[in-house]
């Protein structure tokens, strides 16, 4: 396996992002993968694919038009684990950065995902589904403490993106880059 | 009650509530409980099982609760739940219960996955339909599982997917079983 795309670095002295290709490639649905281990944190994307998200999510309750709105907005099955850190990590979505082409890029925050499902006039047990089913908004992981869920980051399919998940341990920031991570194909 | 029984029905309908994900390495159980550093009154817990029974968390008073917050297309959810099958029937004669709370799902979405599992869950599967009790319970992602001693104070959590019957976490739960 190649070593990863990513540099980890403390956001005090952040080293130089190196640009790589995905860690590995699952041969049955071809969705790429891009993963780092630092700190003893270690922070996974693998690409869901949008024939995937759309079955999900029209199992689910979703409207085939509105499930087009999420599996076409550059998901991933996002994991974060604390293994080793030296103490709790807190994480919060709205501190991590997405660029792409050197522009900034802000994440579209689960709650306004809800509301845009409460306009279309998504069920609730679906809205419920979809809540759930989210890379949480913010989390504190204790040593061997872990999740996964979907982050969606509203790009269009097939765009490439970095991007700087952040979390704290004792006040202290903590920063890892992904570079040259690419969105599934439509 | 008319439920799914086909399997194949049950498998294409788990394969389609599942969450999509690399089917290759995925990232594994852990194995270890955290210790909450302040223990305190588990939150309340009644809910119906897919029979429509009622359970309250207070009947459970005396024992050790370990209490698992998931759904069926949760990945770490579907792997672990047959640990905590293990782990009843090893510990469960000591003073165990286990309580699978499933998150905003249906009992046939439930009953059509649980129908698969190798061994079968035989601890009670509650529905948290519109997720309250899940937020009650401050949980804030899939899997999350508390740990409920004999005095209904919450002493573990673990967030993330956990191999239960792993000698470490049976280790933990040991010490906090009931006097015999």
């Amino acid at each position: 396996m190649r070593r990863a795309c990513t540099v980890w670095a403390l956001v005090v002295g952040m080293g130089a992002a190196q640009a790589d290709a995905p860690n590995s490639i699952d041969p049955a649905s071809g969705a790429a993968t891009w993963e780092t281990h630092a700190h003893g944190v270690a922070l996974r994307l693998t690409q869901i694919l949008p024939d995937q998200a759309r079955a999900f999510y029209i199992s689910r309750g979703f409207s085939a038009a509105d499930a087009e709105l999420y599996a076409t907005a550059c998901v991933y099955m996002t994991v974060l684990r604390n293994d080793a850190a030296p103490g709790a990590l807190d994480f919060r979505l709205a501190d991590w950065q997405v660029s792409t082409r050197g522009a900034p890029h802000v994440l579209r925050p689960v709650d306004d995902w809800l509301a845009l499902w409460q306009q279309r006039g998504v069920s609730e047990s679906a809205r419920i589904a979809f809540r759930w089913a989210q890379f949480p908004s913010d989390q504190e992981y204790e040593l061997g403490e872990w999740n996964q869920g979907m982050l969606a980051l509203g790009l269009p399919p097939g765009e490439q993106f970095d991007l700087a998940a952040r979390w704290q341990v004792d006040s202290k920031t903590y920063e890892a880059v992904l570079t040259d991570v690419r969105c599934a194909p439509r | 009650m008319n439920r799914i029984t086909s399997p194949l029905c049950g498998i294409t309908l788990a394969w389609l509530a599942a969450m999509p994900a690399a089917a290759e390495d995925l990232p594994p159980l852990t194995h270890v409980l955290t210790p909450i550093a302040a223990p305190y009154l588990a939150p309340a817990l009644k809910l119906a099982d897919l029979d429509g029974k009622l359970h309250e968390l207070v009947s459970f008073k005396g024992k050790l609760i370990v209490v698992n917050f998931w759904a069926t297309w949760c990945p770490p959810c579907r792997r672990e739940m047959p640990s905590l099958e293990r782990l009843r029937q090893q510990l469960g004669d000591s003073g165990l219960e286990v309580i699978a709370v499933d998150v905003g799902e249906d009992v046939e979405t439930v009953f059509a996955f649980t129908g698969q599992l190798d061994p079968a869950p035989t601890f009670p599967m509650l529905l948290d339909k519109n997720s309250a009790v899940a937020q009650q319970w401050k949980v804030r992602g899939l899997p999350t599982t508390f740990v409920v001693d004999t005095d209904g104070r919450v002493i573990y959590r673990a967030v993330g997917g956990r191999e239960f019957d792993h000698e470490t976490v049976v280790k933990q739960l040991r010490s906090h079983l009931p006097a015999r």
